[in-house]
């Protein structure tokens, strides 16, 4: 069947944060549910649709950002109490607006997260966990990492509490009580969980999660152990996740999966009879999807999956028919209630305007007097900075809630900026010069006409650090622009790992001096990419990397006055021996520094190389020829005559090409690598061998494994 | 929703922009495209017995309906159309940079073959102006020529530079087709015949034209912006980060009002209203479009909007009928209204709510360092732009420069400038490191033509820890000749080559419009006639002289020709002159060009003697091979040997030959490009009518071969003495 949505959208709030949208439970099957939504006002907001009018049950004040809302209520009965967790405190409404719960936790972070059963109340902040019940303090957890979700297994069916926190060093923790029962590695850092089915599936136990890098994944907690039981990638490259539902809107008697991701696309899985997810429907609506929930809004009837955006847009998209067939009349309705909804639009606007202008007038006289100051007005930027483990590069989102004017993206280390289909901005690439003013990029992004979110892709150099700035300017008067700042660090290109081949050889680095775990913390702050800021509990600790683009690893352990950093890979080690010493120097700390190189080392990275670096020149020649054989097979009509290797490059051209094009400059990348691992080798030897680079590429140009080998060792 | 009637997949590429459709036997349309190795395919869905049998054409061995057509070379233009109005079918014209074939595709003819020098970069087919006769129009190197359906050369002009695009379309309406050239210069100009009647200035190579209706029509640039004019008035542009493949009008949305549709290089076609740029409806395909045509290709008396696409895929679209009118996208119109008011809504309320949070902050504290965190400046900062000369340091050179400053403590953290044709890309960006903040920034600027140029400057205004910041945005305009600082008069050696010519105007007049031209001191005053002006070219220190006579005289001291016709065309415009006849002498370019003249010659003789040679190189190949083949069979090994040792040394002789032949053919077009281009400078240097006899005696002169002739024209504005 095929599963065809109208959008309708129904309102427009303010931000809003992810899960902070709930549609309240109907009072019979299929009828229309009212929304419950808050955004970064404070504002929480019920409505329901009457005649596609958006009739509001009650709002509240502004006030304090709104982080979550959730439902609650005593468990087997309707889930029709109102909770939101706004800045360190919990208020509960009922379906009627009432207050009847204000619950300062005293927590001394913002609260991020929270899940709620019955009287029961799990909340988490940046990294503490905490576990209420009826608002007494049960349990307490403090993660090493960021919490960007908890949840707890259906306590009426598993009968027990098992609360889970989604960890930002790509694992989940399973709790019991406050001690971490076991850790589950998932494949990215993961944004959000959902029971299974709403309920937890059939055991009660089966969990689902999403990545903030799109793959999304259902796991069974049984008491001892997790079990993996499917996990969708993100083939397509799609945005990461940020709300889970399960709702049969396909209309076949089982639950589908509803998803929405921050690149705005909305997606239904259904499950096939092996219980494996098949993907049944998208949708893009341009900007962040902050919650999705299925079920019925707009008119009895017809089941819809309503969402909420980052701009604060609450959009229904409903099984209902915009064209009704039932008759012309119908229609005709239908028209007429639009009508007067863009006429009621019309006459608020003009009213506004009218507003809007006083008060332009009032400013620009303000600017007169030598007194009054003018503000910028504050915008809220979603931005999102992370790396993409397929091609070791980095995506940065920038979403606002209005149009985006432009974008000036400036940077004071040499990085490539690449082309995103998606965009249709015009960028333009404007001179600098670096000498005087740490420019090394310099581009604008002029956006398009009702563009709010943007999409970068940022190909670094590892051993190359600063700081990239983002500055965006919204189309809102009066004009302002907001900074954003992102590090690239040294080490740019590794991401973090939990298991590591321990049987490769190893090049070794250790530091020791007079400096605390914290200071050394800092360091390894400063330099990897996903390290928590705050230094971890405990005495010693150690982390694991592994490098996206060559597969090479990086183990670090450090307590206080003592660091020691493993890798196979030379120039890792290079890198953060320079970095390192630069650091300690800078804040006057003396720092022995010892390195142990295993020769061994060089030529097992060279072989983690060798395949890679083949496979792209194969991939280089292929696609050099097919424009070639294409024009043979013209003139010659079939492809008979060719060898077997030829006509399979021509079966497989349009693969080839768009593998070509789908990694730039891949092979110069690899190129610098080996270089660069050429030239550390000998750099630890204490000898120079810049002037034997030419000679390096010459023989990478015509690549052999064992030539290069050899001339490594020889030279 | 407006679906595609019919998709079609060949298995041939299509190059860009060389698409066209033509009933070629006068009744079934046929699709015409060039595609890779020099050929041109035919794709004929209607008649698939017939089968071609000739030398040129031959049956494509992998498509039934498709034949291919011949060319071995690199086709550089194509189309299709009635060329000989008796003949009651379509003519197939195909344009290499060395010819110009006209084929009869039903009687597998050529109409004609000629070999046109200055290559053919863009063909348009159709009648201009008062000839009778249809013409094929090509544009070449500077050039343009058009033929009638005999080959005779019935129509020939030069034009500033390369030509890109052709079009023809009447533009003043009087119910005569002008001809519309874009070119490498980025200047679109119309051509009454070969009368100039207008020229527009855009901001990139003209990639593409299309006449709408009426005397409007569509372009496209090669930076990817497409647009449409009303005669010289521009009523919407857009620019896109893909480049624009192929633009055409076609009616859509039955509104009887034809659209601009585009087909991108991302392979996303569009249809946009000529009155808006407003998309109505939009598509994708999977490679880049290579070009957008129409014709009625089922048949049934519907013309279908037709896009091809690189790879060889096409698709047909119906126009949408009358009652889907206005709705070809999927979405709803009512909705995407709502959307978009709501939009507005939260603009103005996100607006008011700034203005109400500046009065809160007006009522706190005095400025304060939280303040200039969170962005909060004096309301009266203002900011003062200048736009000065800079003559110039050892490190630097001489360049205009744009000074911006604040009026109070308030630093520049950026400033952005966005204009066109002045910089690499479309936008220059000033980001100081973090220690040489300060309030006030200067901006060197060297536009590498001389172009009034609007700048649009975003300058961010904050203070040093700032993470917000204030935008203001305000337009300057850069004068045309900013690029020339004002020098006293005597220390100037006055160049030799001078143009000389009378206007009615006040020096008053005169005065402002230095000033609005020039980047002048602001203390200069207004000198009493007669008075003279010099200036020294920032780019190459050049001397530029302007005196003004009691009696209305104008002398223009200047080595540089085109600076002097620029300077012309600018005044011109400013006081409104008509015609204007003018004495020029420039010693030294005239020089250069004799120079040039007499190489042409040189290169053609080598040319004529390079293809002799040719000729008698493959005579002897011939009798090398049957030689060495008799050898063969006799089995006289040794012989064999040694013929074919001959011809592999003859081989490498002909392989020297070509290389000297196709140097001599660049060269060739180089200096035929140089003599185009004098012409053309020639005619720049006066308005109006004598503009037109000087470019039409000077290429009487040229076909004549008076070399003196040509010059005197140059200097005086007509042949006779």
């Amino acid at each position: 069947m095929d599963l065809n949505l109208n959008r309708a959208d129904y309102l427009q709030v303010g931000v809003t944060s992810q899960k902070t949208m709930k549609l309240l439970p109907a009072s019979r099957y299929r009828a229309t549910q009212k929304v419950v939504v808050g955004d970064h006002d404070g504002v929480v907001m019920c409505f329901g649709m009457k005649k596609g009018e958006a009739v509001t049950v009650f709002k509240t004040l502004p006030g304090q950002k709104i982080a979550r809302l959730e439902l609650g209520g005593v468990l087997n009965t309707p889930q029709e109490k109102i909770f939101i967790a706004a800045g360190s405190e919990i208020r509960g409404f009922t379906k009627r607006g009432k207050q009847f719960l204000s619950f300062e936790t005293n927590l001394t972070e913002s609260i991020k997260a929270m899940h709620i059963s019955g009287s029961d109340l799990f909340l988490s902040a940046s990294y503490i966990y905490n576990h209420y019940c009826d608002c007494k303090d049960q349990h307490y957890y403090l993660s090493g990492d960021k919490i960007n979700d908890v949840i707890c297994l259906p306590v009426e069916r598993v009968l027990r509490e098992v609360p889970v926190l989604a960890c930002q060093d790509r694992v989940l923790r399973v709790l019991q009580g406050s001690d971490v029962m076991y850790e589950i590695e998932v494949p990215g850092p993961p944004t959000v969980l959902a029971l299974h089915n709403g309920n937890g599936g059939d055991s009660g136990e089966d969990l689902l999660f999403g990545t903030s890098d799109g793959k999304l994944g259902l796991i069974q907690i049984t008491t001892s152990k997790a079990i993996h039981k499917w996990e969708i990638r993100n083939e397509k490259k799609r945005g990461g996740i940020l709300c889970i539902d399960s709702f049969d809107i396909v209309g076949d008697g089982v639950k589908d999966l509803l998803v929405g991701r921050d690149d705005g696309m909305v997606e239904v899985y259904s499950f096939d009879n092996a219980n494996e997810p098949v993907l049944r429907f998208d949708q893009t609506l341009s900007e962040s999807v902050t919650s999705i929930q299925g079920g019925c809004v707009g008119k009895d009837g017809y089941d819809e999956i309503v969402v909420s955006t980052y701009s604060g847009w609450v959009t229904g998209l409903t099984t209902e028919p915009i064209h009704k067939e039932s008759g012309p009349g119908e229609e005709l309705k239908i028209n007429q209630e639009m009508q007067n909804k863009i006429s009621s639009l019309r006459s608020e606007l003009e009213h506004l305007q009218y507003k809007v202008l006083q008060e332009r007038e009032k400013y620009q006289q303000s600017s007169q007097s030598s007194k009054a100051k003018s503000a910028v007005p504050s915008f809220s930027v979603n931005d999102k900075f992370t790396l993409n483990k397929d091609d070791a590069s980095y995506s940065l989102i920038l979403e606002v809630q209005t149009a985006i004017d432009n974008v000036l993206i400036q940077s004071d280390v040499p990085i490539d900026l690449l082309d995103v289909d998606k965009n249709s901005a015009v960028v333009s690439f404007s001179s600098c010069d670096s000498e005087s003013n740490d420019n090394f990029l310099l581009a604008t992004y002029r956006c398009q006409a009702n563009t709010t979110r943007l999409e970068l892709k940022i190909r670094s150099i590892e051993g190359q650090y600063g700081t990239l700035q983002a500055y965006v300017t919204p189309r809102i008067q009066p004009k302002t622009c907001q900074v954003r700042q992102y590090l690239i660090k040294p080490l740019s290109l590794h991401q973090r790992t939990h298991f590591i081949d321990h049987d490769r050889p190893m090049n070794t680095l250790t530091l020791t001096g007079q400096f605390s775990f914290a200071e050394l913390h800092s360091w390894v702050v400063f330099c990897l990419p996903e390290v928590p800021e705050k230094p971890p509990a405990g005495e010693c600790v150690t982390f694991y990397f592994q490098n996206t683009f060559l597969d090479t690893q990086l183990e670090s352990t450090y307590r206080k006055g003592e660091g020691v950093f493993k890798s196979d890979n030379i120039s890792t080690i290079s890198i953060l021996k320079d970095v390192l010493s630069k650091e300690a120097t800078k804040r006057k700390i003396n720092l022995n520094i010892l390195y142990e190189i295993n020769e061994v080392s060089v030529k097992h990275t060279l072989k983690l190389i060798h395949p890679k670096l083949e496979y792209q020149l194969l991939l280089a020649k292929k696609v050099q020829l097919i424009d070639a054989l294409k024009e043979l097979q013209v003139h010659e009509g079939n492809t008979n005559f060719l060898i077997p290797e030829y006509r399979c490059i021509l079966e497989e051209a349009d693969h080839l090409q768009e593998e070509y094009k789908k990694q730039p400059a891949h092979l110069e990348r690899l190129y610098g690598m080996i270089t660069d691992l050429f030239i550390d080798k000998f750099k630890f030897k204490g000898t120079n061998v810049k002037t034997k680079v030419p000679l390096l590429l010459e023989i990478l140009d015509g690549y052999d494994q064992n030539a290069l080998i050899a001339f490594f060792d020889a030279a | 929703m407006l679906l595609p009637v019919f998709t079609l997949k060949l298995r041939h590429k299509i190059s860009p922009r060389m698409v066209a459709v033509g009933r070629y036997d006068g009744t079934h349309p046929c699709l015409a495209a060039a595609t890779q190795a020099g050929k041109v395919f035919i794709h004929n869905p209607h008649t698939r017995s017939q089968h071609f049998s000739a030398s040129r054409v031959f049956q494509s061995p992998l498509e039934s309906d498709v034949s291919l057509l011949n060319i071995n070379q690199a086709v550089s233009c194509l189309t299709a159309g009635v060329l000989n109005p008796e003949l009651g079918y379509d003519a197939l014209l195909v344009g290499t940079q060395t010819n110009l074939l006209a084929y009869d595709v039903y009687n597998n003819s050529d109409l004609f073959y000629r070999e046109v020098a200055d290559g053919a970069n863009a063909i348009v087919l159709g009648t201009l102006g008062d000839i009778s006769s249809p013409l094929a129009i090509i544009g070449g190197n500077c050039a343009l020529q058009g033929f009638d359906h005999e080959g005779n050369d019935l129509f020939w002009t030069v034009t500033g530079d390369n030509v890109h695009s052709l079009a023809l379309c009447d533009f003043d309406g009087d119910g005569k087709k002008e001809l519309l050239v874009g070119s490498e210069d980025f200047d679109i100009r119309v051509f009454k015949e070969d009368e100039i009647v207008a020229e527009m200035t855009e901001t990139e190579i003209i990639t593409s034209l299309c006449p709408m209706y009426g005397s409007r029509f569509g372009y496209a640039l090669s930076n990817g912006t497409v647009g449409v004019y009303d005669k010289t008035a521009r009523y919407w542009r857009i620019k896109s980060k893909n480049h624009a493949m192929s633009i055409h009008a076609f009616d859509l949305n039955s509104d009887g009002v034809c659209e601009l549709i585009t087909g991108w290089s991302n392979g996303k076609v569009d249809a946009r209203s000529d009155r808006t740029g407003e998309v109505i409806f939009k598509d994708n395909f999977s490679s880049a479009v290579a070009g957008v045509v129409e014709g009625d290709y089922r048949m049934d008396g519907h013309i279908q909007l037709i896009c091809c696409s690189v790879d060889g895929e096409i698709r047909g679209y119906l126009p949408g009928t009358a009652e889907v009118r206005g709705n070809l996208m999927d979405t709803s119109v009512e909705q995407d209204l709502i959307r978009e008011l709501s939009q507005k809504k939260q603009n103005l309320l996100l607006e008011l709510r700034n203005y109400e949070d500046n009065a809160k902050a007006e009522l706190s504290s005095p400025l304060n360092e939280a303040d200039g965190h969170r962005g909060i400046i004096p309301a009266n900062t203002k900011l003062h732009t200048a736009l000065s000369i800079n003559l110039g340091s050892e490190a630097q050179a001489a360049h205009a420069e744009l000074c911006i400053s604040t009026s109070n403590d308030t630093i520049i953290r950026a400033v952005l400038i966005f204009a066109e044709g002045i910089f690499l890309g479309e936008s220059h960006v000033v980001h100081p490191s973090i220690h040489n903040l300060s309030s006030s920034i200067r901006i060197p600027i060297t536009p590498p033509k001389d172009v009034p140029v609007d700048l649009h400057l975003k300058t961010f205004v904050g203070y040093r820890s700032s993470t917000q910041f204030h935008v203001f945005e305000l337009t300057r305009q850069l004068p045309r000749f900013s690029m020339y600082a004002l020098t006293s008069p005597d220390s100037a050696s006055e160049p030799l080559s001078y143009v000389n010519f009378i206007i009615a105007e006040r020096a008053q007049r005169v005065f402002m419009w230095l000033n609005q031209n020039f980047l002048l001191p602001e203390d200069t005053n207004i000198q009493n006639v007669p008075f003279q002006v010099c200036f020294t070219s920032l780019r190459n220190g050049g001397q530029l002289c302007i005196k003004i006579k009691l009696s209305g005289e104008i002398t223009i001291n200047t080595d540089d020709i085109d600076l002097a016709g620029d300077i012309i065309q600018s005044m011109a415009s400013f006081f409104a002159i008509e015609d204007l006849q003018v004495e020029a002498d420039f010693p030294v370019y005239f020089e250069e060009l004799r120079k040039v003249l007499v190489k042409v010659d040189e290169y053609h003789s080598v040319h004529q003697k390079l293809s002799a040679d040719m000729a008698d190189n493959s005579n002897l190949i011939r009798s090398l091979l049957v030689r060495a083949e008799d050898a063969r069979l006799m089995r006289d090994m040794r012989t064999m040997k040694n013929r074919y040792m001959e011809l592999y040394d003859l081989n490498k002789d002909l392989l020297n030959g070509y290389k000297i032949r196709s140097n001599n053919h660049t060269e060739l077009l180089g200096s035929l490009k140089a003599v185009n281009q004098a012409i053309q400078r020639a005619g720049r240097l006066r308005v109006g009518k004598p503009k037109n006899q000087v470019i039409t005696a000077c290429r009487d002169a040229i076909r004549s071969n008076n070399i003196n002739t040509l010059f005197r024209i140059m200097r005086v504005g007509t042949a006779s003495s």
